[in-house]
C-alpha cells in the first residue's frame, strides 16, 4: 500500500524515454536500428508503412469494437513499425518476477478455494475475498487438474520514471493480445527482414506449441487422449480474430457453446457424424456465462453442466473458473505480501503504489486529489470503467467521486505514472508515445514466460492509455538474446 | 467437424457463388440492352432479373410500384443492404461465414474472400455508375473464380471440401433452373421471332449467363432451337452448369461430407436425380419447361433443407 507521506505525484515528472538516453542519442541497443531507419529514407519507410497496413488489411486481422451496427465494427490492427527492443539483462529480471507471481498466485487461487490459510493468517483480509464480484463459492473445494488454475497469463508491465519495470496489473482470466504479439513479428519480418539482420532476437512464434503442449498436459485422460477445443463466445466477440488464430494454429476445434453438450458429466462436441468427447476446454468466455446451472441463467455463450463435469474430474478448464478473484484489482495491493507468505522470497518486481478506498484515510487523500490520479473500477478490464484524471473534467471527477463513496470496495487509485515512451512513426513524423508491455506466461507442466509480449502504444499525442478498444496501437516486441 | 461450422462452409459457398451468379446476370443484361430494340422499357429490360433472383417483392416494397429504372435495379441489385440477394450482402454472409470456419479454410481462401469483402464494400460506398458497372461485376466474376481456384489447390479433401461442394454445386443448380425457367417466359411467346437478330441476342444472352455460349455454339450448328437450349441447360454431361452435371457433383459431394446414417438428404437428392434419369428434352417439352422447372426448384429447396437438418442435427449418442 503506498504511504501518503512518499507520495511524489505532486511533482510532475518526465517519463523514461525507451530509445533515446536525451533527446538525440539512442540508448545503446538501440543504435543499430537507428542507423537502419536513417538510412532507409522517408520515402522508403512509408512504402513499407503502407505494405504492412495492406498486409494487415488482407489478412483480417482484426479486432471488433463493440457497438451497435449488425454488422460489427471491425476495426484492422493498428501497427507500429519501429519495433521496442528489451536487452537480456532487463528481459531476465521480467522473466523471473513473472515466474514468481504467476506461482504465487496459483497458490493463492488453490488456497483460497481450499483451506483459506492466508485469511486465517490475517495476511488478506477475508472480507476482500467474500466481497470480490469474482470470488466463485460454488467451486469450494475443486481440484483441478494438476492444481493449476492460471494456464495462461498476461501480466501487464510499465516503467516508471527512473525506468524501473512495474507490475500494473494481473490478468488471470482470460488474457488476450498473444495473436497480435505473434502477428506483429510476422509483418515485421516481411516488411523489414533488414532489421532483424543486425540483432538476435527471440522467437515468440512457437507460443501456440507451448500452449498446445500445456492444454495436452492438464487432459484428465492423460496426453495420449487430448482432445481440445477452444471456447469462443462468437464472431462478434472483440477478441474473435485471437479465438481463430489459436485454435488454426493448434489444429483443434473453435467450438461455440451451442456446439457443446454435457451428459452424465462428460462433455462432448456436436459434429457432423455424432457427439465427440472433449476433454480440455480452452475456454474465452467469461466465468459469469460458463454455465446457466451454475451462474448467470441467461446465458447463451457456456454449456449447462460443464462445471459439474469439472467438479467430476472429466474435463480440465483453462484458466480454471474463479481465478477472477487474484487479479481483482483490490487483491492487486497485496500481491507482494501473498509473494512473500506462499514462497518466503522478496517480490522481484514491485506493485505500482495503489490506494485501498475502503481505507477512509487513504480514500479522503484520494478524493482531495482525484486530478492527479488513475481510478479503476476492480472487476473492469480493457480501459472501460476507468477515471484518467489529468485528463478528466470536473463533472466527470465529481461522478467518480461520488461512485467511490457508494461502493468502495469496487475502487482502487493510483498515482498517475508517466508511462515510458518510444518513437513511432506517426504520419512522416517521429514522435514519442506512452507505451505498456503485456507478456504472456503459460503454465503446464513448467512455466514458461515468452520473450517479449505485447507492447501496446497510446496513439494519441501525450495519452496514457494503451488499450486497443481505447484506440490503443501496438509494435513488434524484441527481446534480445544474450 | 463441427456441426456448426459445416453448415458455415456450406453458405459460405453458396452466399459466393450467388454473388458470382448475380454479378454474371447483372453484366449480361448490361451488354445485352445495349442492343436491346428501342422500343423495350426499362422496365421490360430489367423486370426479368429481378424475377430471376425472386426479388420483385422487395424491390417494390422499397421503392414502390412501377418504379423499374436501370439506376434503381442496378443500386438494388449490387448494394442494398435490405436486399438478402444484392452481392453486397452475399460476399458479406459469406466472408462472414468464412470467418466463421476460418480455423478450418486454408489462409489462401480466407485472404482471398476478406479481400474480395473489404474490396466490394469500399466500391459500394459510392453508387455504382453504369459505366463502370461492368468493370465491377467482372471483378467480382473473376474473384469469385479465384476463389474456386484457390480451394481446389488448398483445400484438404474431406468432409468440409465436401460441404464447400455441395453448397457451391446445389447453388448452380439453382440459378440454371432459375435462369432457364425465366429466360424462356421472356423468349418463347413470342414464336414469330423465331430466328430473327432479337431472337439470337436472347438466347445468346442466356446461355453466356450460364458460360456456355461457346460451348453450345461448338455443338449445336443449326441456330438457336429450344429444344437444343434445354438439352444443352438441362441434360449435357459435360457442360459444367448443365442440370444433370450440377446434380451428378452433388451425389459426390454429399457423399464426402461423410453424412453417414442420416437419411433425408440422400432422399431429397435421389428425388432431384430421378427428376432428371429416364427424362428427355421431348417430354419436358410435352408436358411444360416451366412445370419442369418449378418442380425442380421445389426438390432443390428441399434438398437444401433435408441437408442442413443432417449437418445441424446431431444424434445425442456417442460414436
Amino acid at each position: 500500500m503506498a504511504a501518503i507521506s512518499s507520495d511524489t505525484s505532486r511533482k510532475p515528472r518526465i517519463s523514461y524515454h525507451e530509445f533515446y538516453t536525451d533527446g538525440f542519442t539512442p540508448r545503446e541497443h538501440y543504435r543499430p536500428l537507428w542507423e537502419h531507419i536513417q538510412s532507409v529514407g522517408q520515402n522508403a519507410f512509408e512504402a513499407k508503412v503502407h505494405e504492412s497496413q495492406l498486409a494487415l488489411h488482407a489478412e483480417g486481422v482484426t479486432f471488433t469494437v463493440y457497438g451497435d451496427s449488425d454488422e460489427g465494427i471491425e476495426r484492422i490492427w493498428p501497427f507500429d513499425l519501429i519495433p521496442r527492443i528489451i536487452p537480456a539483462s532487463e528481459w531476465n529480471i521480467i522473466e523471473s518476477g513473472l515466474k514468481q507471481r504467476v506461482r504465487a498466485l496459483n497458490l493463492f487461487l488453490k488456497d483460497i478455494y481450499h483451506d483459506q490459510r492466508i485469511l486465517k493468517d490475517g495476511v488478506v483480509p477475508a472480507e476482500l475475498i467474500y466481497q470480490g464480484k469474482d470470488f466463485r463459492r460454488e467451486i469450494m473445494g475443486v481440484d483441478p487438474p494438476h492444481d493449476i488454475y492460471t494456464h495462461i497469463s498476461g501480466i501487464d508491465i510499465i516503467r516508471d520514471e527512473d525506468g524501473k519495470y512495474l507490475v500494473l496489473e494481473d490478468n488471470l482470466r482470460t488474457p488476450s493480445g498473444v495473436s497480435y504479439m505473434i502477428e506483429n513479428r510476422v509483418i515485421e519480418r516481411r516488411i523489414l527482414p533488414e532489421f532483424f539482420a543486425k540483432y538476435r532476437v527471440r522467437r515468440v512464434e512457437h507460443y501456440p506449441a507451448l500452449l498446445l503442449e500445456a492444454l495436452r498436459a492438464v487432459s484428465p485422460r492423460g496426453t495420449g487422449q487430448a482432445e481440445i477445443v477452444v471456447l469462443t463466445p462468437g464472431i462478434y466477440n472483440s477478441a474473435y480474430f485471437e479465438h481463430t488464430f489459436l485454435a488454426k494454429e493448434m489444429g483443434v476445434e473453435l467450438a461455440e457453446g451451442r456446439d457443446l453438450v454435457a451428459k452424465d458429466d462428460v462433455v462432448y462436441l456436436k459434429t457432423t457424424t455424432g457427439l465427440q468427447r472433449v476433454d480440455v476446454i480452452y475456454r474465452r468466455v467469461d466465468d459469469d456465462f460458463l454455465d446457466p446451472l451454475v451462474f448467470r441463467s441467461d446465458s447463451t455463450l457456456g454449456v449447462a453442466g460443464i462445471i459439474n463435469a469439472w467438479r467430476a474430474g472429466n474435463i480440465a478448464i483453462v484458466n480454471a473458473p474463479g481465478n477472477g478473484i487474484a487479479d481483482d484489482k483490490a487483491v492487486y495491493p497485496y500481491v507482494p505480501d501473498i509473494i512473500r507468505y506462499y514462497l518466503a522470497e522478496a517480490p522481484i518486481l514491485q506493485n505500482v503504489p495503489t490506494y485501498q478506498m475502503t481505507d477512509p484515510e487513504e480514500r479522503a487523500y484520494v478524493l482531495d486529489n482525484l486530478e492527479r490520479m488513475v481510478v479503476k473500477a476492480v472487476s473492469e478490464s480493457g480501459g472501460y470503467g476507468m477515471l484518467m484524471g489529468p485528463a478528466s473534467t470536473p463533472a466527470l471527477r465529481k461522478e467518480f467521486a461520488a461512485k467511490v463513496l457508494e461502493n468502495p470496495r469496487n475502487y482502487i487509485a493510483q498515482p498517475v505514472v508517466q508511462l515510458s515512451r518510444h518513437i513511432c512513426y506517426m504520419d512522416g513524423e517521429l514522435e514519442a508515445r506512452h507505451l505498456d508491455l503485456r507478456p504472456f506466461i503459460i503454465y503446464g507442466d513448467d512455466i514458461d514466460v515468452v520473450p517479449g509480449g505485447l507492447t501496446r502504444v497510446a496513439l494519441t499525442k501525450g495519452s496514457l492509455v494503451v488499450n486497443s478498444s481505447q484506440g490503443g496501437g501496438s509494435k513488434d516486441t524484441w527481446v534480445l538474446a544474450e | 467437424m463441427l456441426s456448426r461450422i459445416a453448415d458455415s462452409i456450406y453458405w459460405m459457398s453458396r452466399y459466393l457463388e450467388r454473388a458470382g451468379d448475380t454479378a454474371r446476370l447483372m453484366e449480361i443484361n448490361l451488354l445485352y440492352l445495349l442492343e436491346a430494340e428501342e422500343d423495350m422499357s426499362e422496365g421490360d429490360k430489367w423486370r426479368p432479373l429481378l424475377s430471376i433472383t425472386s426479388a420483385e417483392t422487395a424491390f417494390s416494397g422499397l421503392y414502390g410500384e412501377g418504379q423499374l429504372t436501370q439506376g434503381r435495379v442496378l443500386q438494388f441489385m449490387t448494394a442494398e443492404k435490405s436486399n438478402g440477394n444484392s452481392i453486397r450482402t452475399c460476399l458479406r454472409l459469406a466472408r462472414e461465414n468464412a470467418r466463421i470456419a476460418r480455423d478450418r479454410i486454408s489462409r489462401e481462401m480466407w485472404e482471398a474472400i476478406n479481400e474480395l469483402w473489404l474490396n466490394v464494400d469500399q466500391q459500394l460506398k459510392t453508387p455504382l455508375h453504369p459505366l463502370r458497372a461492368s468493370q465491377f461485376f467482372s471483378l467480382v466474376r473473376s474473384e469469385v473464380a479465384r476463389f474456386h481456384g484457390l480451394t481446389s489447390t488448398t483445400m484438404m479433401r474431406g468432409e468440409a471440401f465436401g460441404f464447400y461442394r455441395l453448397g457451391t454445386f446445389l447453388e448452380q443448380a439453382d440459378m440454371t433452373a432459375r435462369i432457364l425457367d425465366v429466360k424462356y417466359h421472356l423468349l418463347l411467346p413470342d414464336l414469330n421471332l423465331v430466328g430473327s437478330a432479337l431472337d439470337y441476342y436472347q438466347w445468346a444472352a442466356l446461355l453466356k449467363s450460364l458460360s456456355g455460349y461457346e460451348a453450345f455454339r461448338r455443338k449445336y450448328h443449326a441456330g438457336f432451337r429450344p429444344m437444343d437450349v434445354v438439352e444443352f441447360t438441362i441434360f449435357e454431361q459435360e457442360f459444367p452448369r448443365s442440370l444433370a452435371y450440377t446434380v451428378k457433383r452433388m451425389h459426390r459431394a454429399l457423399a464426402d461430407t461423410g453424412i453417414t446414417g442420416k437419411q433425408r438428404s440422400p432422399i431429397a437428392l435421389e428425388r432431384l436425380e430421378a427428376m432428371l434419369a429416364g427424362n428427355s428434352a421431348e417430354q419436358i417439352f410435352s408436358t411444360g419447361l416451366h412445370e419442369f422447372l418449378e418442380e425442380f426448384l421445389a426438390a432443390i429447396a428441399a434438398l437444401n433443407q433435408a441437408a442442413q437438418a443432417d449437418f445441424l442435427d446431431t444424434h445425442m449418442e456417442e460414436p
